[in-house]
């Protein structure tokens, strides 16, 4: 008896509510309330990378989208594989759980092309960050965050002019990454001095020390070194020390120990790309489009590094990199 | 059996000492290293200089002190595809432990010696009871540790990466074992190259002159046989596991106090470079063949190839194939030298 | 009961096993004494396999009386058959293919010298006993380091029951050993063995081939369904009479009456082998 009574009970509030007109007074608070990030539906936000488990650098990009996440009151969702088929299959699979927007990483345009086609034509609005500045329009996104890692590098070989460098290595330490081919790339254009790349293997700590002593050993006028991630320039510290070298130090994207290192002259400057922006901006673009529209960068990718930290700023940015945001 | 039998008489022919040289699992790889020393001397001209030399085998050292265990274990028949990232969790452990709790390093280490030999007496339990290939039991607990290394490091550190154990008590003393640079004539030289060597002694002694050797040769080569006789296979190949976590603990250690923090995500992929020193060293994939020293040379040779590269300074974008180029040159050496020393008997 | 000299090594009297309900064997007697050799011959699932087993340890008896020296024993594991001085050397050998001939001859049983840590296998010991043993079974190996995957198949028959003799077997269980083996390795395996019994051993010789246990056994027990065919000494028979009982004269002759009605050529050949055999009349 008394589910009936409940029932009864919801079928008349349904037809009240159903009766009720739109727009009004109720609709407006209920837009602004919106905006301001309390009320509303939860929106559900994916991001899929092409990152290797347990990269720090990616960490760090998760943690951005993580923070904008709570303010804007965002379920977020992560995945990752650095195979492009397979990052294609995660996309996929958000595109079926219909997520309300993808955040998507285009290190490999063309096996994510169709399943991003995908996306746009399911109504998902799709944001990319980090790389895929030229394909991210042409493809249907409505945003790109990145650095370009070529202008990054550009910014880097001047750096490294300033030091007075004249002939320096650059360790890529992960073989056939286009962003980092880029960056050396972008290096040896505004350098001014001689420089050559030195291919190290990112995963084993000893090997990236003893290949790097060992240009050092076989090359004694190298006098300085450009690493493309924070631990492996730690490394070749170590390793300029070791083998009695003057090299200089300078690296890529950051971490605490490296701040550390930059207030204590070990390395001379670290070019930040600001991970932490890209995903606090990509999930705050979709939400910001989900409730108004909005759209950042007009059709241009929207930079977020290169920023410089050296000696002269690295006790701002330590507190940041301490926890591990910057 | 696997040897066809000999000549009309039933009888073998002595061997002449050089036959008996040639007929050592090692000797293959030893003249694919003397090849590619004498190849590397030829083309780069940094590679002939003491300083050089203490490179390379640093960096050999930092192959050989796992392929130590792992020939080991290949000689005892079985695989373990979890090697490399226990040496990550190893010293995932210690530093965590040490930071966390604001303790000793050593006391760190002590832990992570603890854990780490329980993860390996966990793949020699489980391989034991399962009966299932060791291949598929470590496979698994190698993508498990792979997990646990990143979920654990995340949920603790909140970061991928441990943070810097350098400025904590104990720090300079574990140092000092496991990780110091010292000088001899001049030359800088890590000190995991003298452990290396050391590991090398004792297995190699271990192999050939006690009764545990015997049995590794014994349960490698036939399991069912040694049981007959009352070799206890099952403890053998539990201790064999063992001793793949316990040089997983020391290299870790090596790790950790040498690079002060440590990535989550190292070590993936290390295992197989492990069973390659093993096998360029002449291990025999299926077993109850081989030798610590073999597996020595074949770090050796790896040491040599990856650094030769870059004092030869050839473009890096073909160093994977001049890897994998001279490894396969120095294992076909390694088959050729044998089938010659073998039609010779 | 006390043991006595003359007590043979081993005897069985009315031995039975059964495995569930299925009866495995029935009243077995057999003997063997020092210095002899007691072949036990049979067709696959005679049961020669079971009555192995229950002498070497690895399966209890359930009727019947197993003595050892005169004394009543009931096995309960190999280790317990070992500490009496029964070996079995089986038909895939315990031997490692690719280790050396003395670490196989020693495997599971090394001799050590030093202490504690330092404590290693006595390699000139093992080296020399293992080639002057093999020597005292007539087996001259000039290098005892050779893989013993190298050794034709009677040497490494020959270098098993050497390894079990060192280690003090009195009674030797020796499962087939001439099974796999060509006529002239055979031969070579049925001179160790009979080298084995010169040495005091008792020998208890599985074959389901009479030419090899005839010239070497002294007793033979036949086998068939688990049951006692024939028990004899030497002296009470024959090769061909051993060989008819073996082959199931009674069988043959019946065998030749079906093919002869059913008009197959040859019968009669088959009916008059029978009595060549002496198992027809």
């Amino acid at each position: 008896m008394k589910r009936k009574v409940i029932a009864a009970a919801l079928a008349g509030l349904l037809a009240l509510s159903a009766c009720s007109s739109s727009g009004g007074k109720k609709a407006d608070e209920q837009a602004t309330k919106a905006l301001n990030g309390s009320g509303g539906p939860r929106l559900k936000i994916a991001m899929v990378t092409h990152s290797a488990q347990g990269d720090a650098f990616w960490d760090i990009v998760q943690k951005g989208a993580q923070s904008a996440s709570a303010k804007d009151n965002v379920q977020f969702l992560y995945a990752a594989d650095p195979d492009g088929g397979k990052q294609a299959q995660l996309v996929q699979s958000y595109i079926d759980q219909h997520v309300d927007g993808l955040i998507v990483t285009l290190a490999k345009p063309d096996a994510l092309k169709d399943v991003v086609a995908k996306a746009v034509a399911a109504k998902i609005p799709v944001v990319t960050i980090n790389s895929g500045a030229e394909e991210s329009a042409k493809f249907g996104a409505l945003a790109h965050f990145g650095q370009d890692e070529n202008i990054a590098g550009q910014a880097a070989g001047e750096q490294l002019n300033k030091a007075g460098i004249k002939k320096a290595v650059c360790l890529i330490h992960e073989q056939g990454n286009v962003g980092l081919e880029a960056r050396c790339a972008g290096a040896k254009k505004t350098f001014s001095g001689q420089m050559q790349n030195l291919f190290v293997q990112g995963a084993n700590m000893p090997q990236v020390k003893s290949a790097v002593t060992a240009k050092l050993q076989a090359d004694k006028g190298i006098d300085g070194i450009l690493a493309l991630n924070a631990q492996i320039a730690l490394t070749a510290v170590d390793a300029a020390k070791g083998s009695g070298s003057k090299a200089k130090v300078a690296t890529f994207d950051m971490n605490k120990d490296l701040v550390t290192a930059i207030k204590d002259g070990r390395i001379q400057f670290a070019v930040d790309q600001q991970p932490y922006l890209q995903g606090y901006e990509a999930v705050d673009e979709l939400w910001l489009y989900k409730r108004n529209g909005d759209i950042l960068g007009g059709g241009q990718p929207v930079l977020t590094g290169p920023a410089i930290v050296d000696k002269s700023n690295a006790d701002a940015v330590a507190p940041y990199a301490d926890r591990g945001t910057r | 059996m696997t040897i066809a039998p000999p000549a009309a008489d039933e009888r073998v022919a002595a061997r002449s000492s050089f036959r008996k040289l040639l007929g050592r699992p090692e000797i293959g790889a030893l003249i694919g290293a003397i090849v590619l020393f004498v190849f590397f001397s030829l083309v780069a001209d940094a590679f002939l200089r003491a300083s050089s030399f203490s490179t390379v085998l640093y960096s050999s050292a930092s192959m050989g002190i796992m392929a130590v265990s792992v020939s080991l274990l290949m000689i005892g028949g079985e695989f373990d595809l979890s090697a490399g990232v226990m040496v990550t969790s190893s010293a995932l452990i210690a530093s965590m432990f040490s930071y966390e709790l604001t303790l000793n390093v050593w006391v760190g280490v002590v832990v992570s010696l603890v854990v780490t030999l329980a993860l390996g007496f966990l793949n020699g339990l489980l391989y034991v009871r399962t009966g299932l290939p060791s291949f598929i039991v470590t496979l698994g607990t190698f993508f498990m540790l792979a997990g646990l290394n990143l979920g654990f490091t995340k949920l603790i550190t909140h970061n991928v990466a441990t943070p810097s154990i350098e400025d904590m008590d104990g720090f300079s003393q574990a140092r000092a074992v496991f990780a110091r640079d010292f000088t001899i004539g001049g030359v800088q030289v890590n000190i995991s190259v003298l452990w290396w060597i050391v590991f090398v002694a004792i297995a190699t002694w271990l192999l050939l002159r006690t009764r545990s050797g015997n049995w590794i040769f014994a349960v490698g080569g036939s399991a069912a046989s040694a049981r007959a006789v009352g070799v206890p296979v099952t403890r053998t190949k539990i201790a064999l596991f063992m001793g793949v976590s316990f040089t997983a603990w020391f290299y870790g250690m090596h790790i950790l106090f040498n690079f002060k923090s440590v990535q989550s995500g190292e070590g993936v992929g290390n295992e197989f470079f492990y069973i390659i020193c093993a096998v360029v060293g002449g291990c025999l994939l299926t077993g109850g063949y081989g030798s610590a020293i073999g597996a020595a040379i074949g770090a050796f040779i790896w040491g040599m190839t990856s650094n030769g590269i870059v004092y030869a300074e050839w473009n890096p974008d073909w160093f994977k194939f001049f890897l994998g180029a001279m490894l396969l040159a120095a294992t076909v050496v390694n088959l050729v030298v044998r089938r010659r020393a073998e039609a010779g008997k | 009961m006390s043991t006595t000299e003359e007590a043979p090594l081993v005897r069985l009297e009315g031995v039975g096993k059964r495995y569930g309900n299925i009866i495995a064997l029935r009243d077995i007697d057999l003997e063997v004494g020092a210095s002899e050799i007691t072949c036990v011959l049979g067709d696959n699932g005679a049961g020669k396999s079971t009555l192995i087993k229950i002498v070497a340890g690895l399966h209890r008896h359930d009727e019947g009386v197993f003595r050892v020296e005169g004394e009543k024993v009931s096995f309960g594991s190999p280790r317990e058959a070992l500490e009496r001085g029964i070996a079995t050397v089986y038909q895939d050998l315990a031997v490692v293919p690719l280790m050396p001939v003395w670490r196989n001859f020693f495997l599971g049983s090394e001799k050590r010298t030093g202490a504690g840590p330092f404590k290693r296998l006595d390699i000139p010991f093992m080296r020399s006993t293992a080639k002057r043993e093999l020597l005292d079974m007539g087996i001259d190996l000039r290098d005892v380091d050779q893989p013993i995957g190298t050794l034709s198949g009677g040497e490494r028959q020959c270098v098993a029951i050497a390894r079990a003799v060192y280690f003090g077997a009195k009674v030797l269980i020796l499962d087939e050993p001439t099974a796999a083996l060509g006529v002239k390795q055979a031969g070579v395996v049925l001179r160790y063995i009979a080298q084995a019994r010169e040495r005091g051993l008792g020998v208890i010789f599985i074959s389901h081939n009479p030419h090899h246990a005839y010239p070497v056994g002294d007793r033979f027990l036949l086998l068939k369904r688990g049951r006692t065919l024939g028990y004899h000494t030497k002296e009470d028979i024959s090769l061909a009479e051993l060989t008819a009982e073996m082959a199931g004269g009674a069988e043959l002759e019946e065998l030749a009456h079906e093919l002869e009605s059913a008009g197959v050529q040859g019968a009669p050949e088959l009916r008059e082998d029978a009595r060549d055999l002496g198992v027809s009349d």
